[in-house]
């Protein structure tokens, strides 16, 4: 509170503040977007699984690498908000290219396009994020931010599924591309705040301190804290999929449905909790907040492996809303602690970013490797295990980064 | 490319000429371009071969789909045409590969997302992706071939199964890497569906 009044005289106009959450809810509306389309859309174009599995590794890669070339791209660009409006841009771009040309050739392009601009967007959304906010205040920010995210992946998922099942999947490529529109309109404000806030930190108390970014990746509690992200992810990323294999063989026909429940229900609890693990890191550090949203995925992983029957599934999966939200907060939140003020933030979160595509890439693999030699409740078990060993690297290796 | 069919015996051919053509073609779906397609009849080697060259990718194939076999036609001196053109009524013919199946109900089940043949060329299963959300929890699954029932129709042929969505559900996944392949086939009590393909 104290804090935030010395803020008193560059306090975030409630328009900015209001601007913000409206980027991320339409933001949050189109990246759920047509990820999960691509696959059926370009079956029904003829496209075998074969080339489907070359584009969207084509896509994976390019998200992999550009993770970090992106983060240091948006640290160079002065008004982050054009980097927000361009990543829009081309995130539609790239959904018409596959509306109305799905040839490999225009394929291709869209998904690195659609890589690359995700690569920039969060990252330059979290940079306006600390010029609006101020440090101080930068917690609450974020678990708004993830709030409004979450709503508009919730709101995204429905809209978008409803196009797909009555219309068609192409036309889920034009709603994306429609729904790139409203997005543009808060970062109308948006311009203007960023500029007056570069303008209050270069003559304020608290200046950029430009480090090298040598000295900034190699940040002992950076590294750690990307690391502890990657275990996270790894036994993560692959527990949704795990989990709708299971629920097919064992569930019958409301299958479907269970498995929709598993995927809305964490994104109804991050929009309700974001906010209060927002304050909770303010308040009590980010690490103790760490920690409560990590120990859920082997907590999650062990129910899974012993009660694979749905009630048991879907209220568990609540914990999965948990970890998203502490995740998603702390995520920027720490990465800002450590390298907030090093004039390299962005190429910070671009670095936790690539160690979280990391996690996610090779958890697919290592859940189904194990799930086909020895059974999918050791592959929970596996799974499990990681998110116990991201626990015990916090506990053993991350100091808390909250300023004092 | 058709992936090698892992039922019961070892496969030398991928996939009939015949499919690999009209999946490519009639993926153009242009009413207005031509009322015939023509195919390269010779049933040989060379038949296939060109068949074979061809992309996989429907989009790819429906540029240079009027003349299958030929490259993407160069803007001079077009190459002769291959020696036997068969021609090929429209409403004869659909392709396959990313079409709707439909259950008893009318209700959509899935997408067929490859065919498996066997030595011969001869169609045995349609692998129809079937089920989950946003992309979770789908699985493919193998159905004798036998069991597809093709209507013609305008724009798009009905192809329908008569399985409801608990036997489907109850079907075995169907993994192309493993020893033997499960197919769906028709019930044991009821007589076998008019063969197609015999």
């Amino acid at each position: 509170m104290g804090a935030a009044a010395k803020q008193g005289k560059k306090r975030p106009a409630p328009s900015a503040e209001r601007s913000l959450d409206w980027l991320n809810l339409f933001v949050g509306n189109i990246q759920t977007g047509f990820g999960p389309f691509i696959a059926v859309y370009l079956t029904t174009r003829g496209w075998t699984e074969t080339s489907i599995g070359l584009a969207l590794s084509l896509g994976t890669v390019a998200a992999m690498a550009s993770q970090i070339p992106a983060g240091a791209l948006v640290d160079a660009i002065r008004h982050k908000a054009w980097v927000v409006i361009l990543s829009i841009l081309a995130f539609s771009i790239s959904a018409l290219l596959f509306a109305i040309q799905p040839a490999p050739l225009a394929v291709y392009v869209a998904e690195i396009l659609h890589s690359f601009s995700s690569c920039t967007l969060s990252p330059a959304i979290a940079a306006i994020s600390l010029a609006v906010a101020g440090p101080a205040v930068l917690g609450l920010r974020f678990g708004r931010n993830a709030r409004f995210a979450a709503i508009g992946n919730g709101v995204g998922a429905v809209m978008m599924g409803a196009c797909g099942y009555y219309v068609s999947a192409q036309s889920v490529f034009f709603l994306t591309a429609a729904l790139s529109l409203p997005a543009l309109v808060p970062l109308s404000t948006l311009v203007r705040v960023d500029h007056t806030g570069v303008q209050a930190a270069g003559n304020g108390t608290v200046r950029t301190k430009h480090e090298r970014p040598t000295q900034v990746l190699t940040d002992r509690r950076l590294l750690t804290f990307a690391c502890s992200a990657m275990l996270f992810t790894l036994g993560n990323a692959a527990m949704l999929p795990l989990i709708g294999n299971t629920l097919t063989k064992t569930v019958g026909a409301a299958a479907d449905l269970v498995i929709a429940a598993c995927i809305v229900l964490p994104q109804l609890i991050v929009a309700l909790l974001s906010p209060a693990v927002g304050r909770m890191a303010e308040t009590k550090g980010r690490r103790v907040i760490l920690l409560s949203g990590l120990i859920s995925l082997p907590i999650r992983g062990v129910v899974f492996a012993l009660l694979p029957s749905p009630v048991p599934i879907v209220l568990v999966q609540a914990l999965d809303g948990l970890a998203g939200a502490c995740l998603g907060v702390l995520v920027p939140l720490i990465t800002s602690d450590i390298a907030g003020r090093s004039g390299h933030y962005n190429l910070a979160l671009g670095f936790v970013g690539f160690a979280v595509g990391i996690g996610a890439t090779l958890s697919t693999a290592l859940a189904g490797w194990i799930g086909d030699r020895h059974g999918q409740p050791l592959a929970f078990v596996t799974l499990a295990a990681c998110g116990l060993a991201a626990c015990v690297l916090v506990l053993s290796a991350l100091p808390e980064t909250k300023p004092a | 490319m058709m992936r090698i069919c892992p039922i019961g015996h070892h496969p030398s051919v991928l996939i009939a000429a015949g499919i690999m053509a009209i999946g490519g073609l009639a993926s153009t779906r242009q009413p207005g371009l031509a009322a015939t397609v023509e195919l390269i009849s010779s049933a040989g080697p060379a038949g296939q071969g060109a068949a074979a060259a061809t992309p996989d990718q429907g989009p790819a194939l429906s540029t240079a789909g009027a003349k299958p076999g030929s490259k993407p036609a160069a803007p001079t001196a077009a190459p002769p045409l291959p020696a036997h053109l068969e021609p090929l009524a429209l409403h004869d013919y659909t392709g396959i590969l990313g079409k709707k199946i439909v259950g008893p109900d009318g209700k959509e089940l899935g997408l067929v997302v490859d065919v498996l043949v066997d030595a011969q060329g001869h169609p045995r299963a349609a692998v129809i992706d079937f089920g989950g959300f946003l992309g979770v929890g789908s699985r493919k699954i193998a159905i004798d071939w036998r069991l597809l029932k093709l209507t013609p129709g305008q724009p798009d042929w009905k192809i329908s199964l008569n399985l409801d969505r608990a036997e489907i559900q109850a079907a075995p996944e169907y993994k192309p890497d493993e020893a033997s392949a499960k197919i769906v086939g028709p019930a044991p009590k009821a007589s076998p569906l008019p063969a197609k393909d015999k």
